[in-house]
């Protein structure tokens, strides 16, 4: 699996969003630091205006309050809407979710992604989750297709 | 006899390879350095804060240090030139010695016991952390967001804070000459000007600038050497440290050698 998402990334570089643990926060950024930083750097968006634009995203979410904390203060589903936002903000985004439950461990997990998924449909244009078929079951509320 | 032999020559190897692979990381630094494409908004906060933790978040303790050890130079040199009868002597002392020669050192020192060690230990535990690995995954290129502008902000903040610990040295030393010598503001200021060089200001920030750019990316790149072990982290920055050490000196042999030579 580790092989088919490398292969995956390297063959959309440039428009991949990974949502992955082994793309962790940058842990001396705030929340919404890391969400801007894409497009801070990829379109030279000012700071003022690319943390309006994240306030605005984190609402969606409800998570306007913890726009200034860092990784370690946040709970598993803040972490995961946080990298979710990340990842929304490459351009034309290709969303790659590398075994979402991984980060996301609460026991309503499979429901928190179909719900943080819907809320950032706007933003993406193709998403592809890579994880084990042993866990097929608990996407139930997505419309998955197995590889 | 074969094993000592093997040491040295083992010494020399991991030397040479430990300055090939910094002459390598400065060239590439340098060449970004003066690259439009490096400058966004995102590198532009990262030296904004890094100026801010570098420069002004040190500054009580540095005026402090700089009024300390103000006094006690001004006081030492001062009354040992008066007592030798050499006070023609006095500028040329102040602007040949304490300007360009004492400010840059104990700027440097202070800066690379603070920032050095600190900008050392982020990037190796952002290394250790795989946040590298998030940036480049992103197409972020962390010579860009991460380096440059620590290195510029390191060479800025040099130079402000060598200015500044010169300036409160001399306004220290117009106080004590006042004392010993009795001078007043005009006929120190008079004596300080006739005794500045031009040259020597511009060798005095160039070194300063210099002292910057290493302190900086000599950390960074001790950084970069860790592994993904937490504990190679306190490794690389005990090696960072002692490489910054070694080549605030040999910048000090340098800039000396220029200047006298």
């Amino acid at each position: 699996m580790q092989q088919g998402l490398g292969e995956f990334i390297a063959a959309h570089r440039g428009r991949v969003g990974l949502v992955s643990l082994t793309a962790p926060l940058i842990s001396n950024l705030s929340v919404w630091g890391n969400i801007a930083l894409v497009p801070q750097y990829h379109q030279n968006k000012p700071e003022r205006e690319a943390r309006a634009e994240t306030l605005g995203l984190l609402g969606r979410f409800g998570m306007e309050q913890v726009a200034e904390r860092r990784n370690a203060g946040l709970t598993a589903e803040e972490r995961f809407c946080t990298m979710l936002l990340r990842a929304a903000m490459v351009a034309n985004a290709v969303l790659v979710l590398d075994r979402p439950f991984s980060i996301l461990t609460t026991v309503r997990a499979g429901h928190s992604l179909a719900d943080a998924l819907r809320k950032v449909d706007d933003l993406i244009a193709e998403t592809h989750i890579f994880d084990y078929s042993w866990e097929t079951e608990r996407y139930g509320g997505l419309d998955v297709a197995a590889d | 006899m074969i094993s000592v032999i093997e040491t040295v020559g083992r010494s020399a190897l991991n030397s040479s390879r430990s300055f090939r692979q910094t002459a390598t990381f400065t060239a590439r630094i340098l060449l970004r350095l003066f690259a439009l494409r490096t400058y966004n908004s995102a590198s532009r906060t990262v030296f904004i804060n890094q100026f801010y933790f570098t420069a002004v978040q040190i500054l009580p303790l540095f005026l402090i240090v700089a009024v300390i050890f103000g006094s006690l130079v001004n006081g030492m040199a001062f009354q040992a030139i008066k007592d030798l009868g050499l006070s023609d002597y006095l500028g040329r002392l102040l602007m040949g010695f304490v300007v360009t020669e004492v400010s840059p050192f104990v700027t440097v020192l202070l800066i690379a016991l603070r920032s050095s060690s600190a900008i050392n230990a982020e990037i190796a535990v952002m290394k250790v952390n795989h946040e590298l690995y998030t940036l480049e995954s992103f197409g972020i290129d962390t010579l860009d967001y991460l380096f440059v502008p620590r290195i510029l902000s390191g060479m800025l903040t040099m130079v402000f804070l060598s200015s500044l610990f010169a300036l409160v040295v001399l306004a220290v030393g117009l106080l004590v000459s006042s004392v010993i010598f009795g001078t007043g503001v005009d006929a120190y200021l008079d004596t300080l000007l006739r005794s500045a060089s031009v040259l020597d200001m511009i060798l005095v920030l160039l070194k300063s600038a210099t002292f910057g750019f290493f302190i900086t990316l000599i950390p960074i790149g001790q950084g970069l050497n860790a592994s993904e072990d937490l504990t190679s982290v306190p490794v690389a920055v005990l090696n960072g440290m002692v490489k910054v050490f070694l080549a605030i000196v040999i910048i000090e042999v340098l800039s000396s050698v220029v200047r006298f030579i």
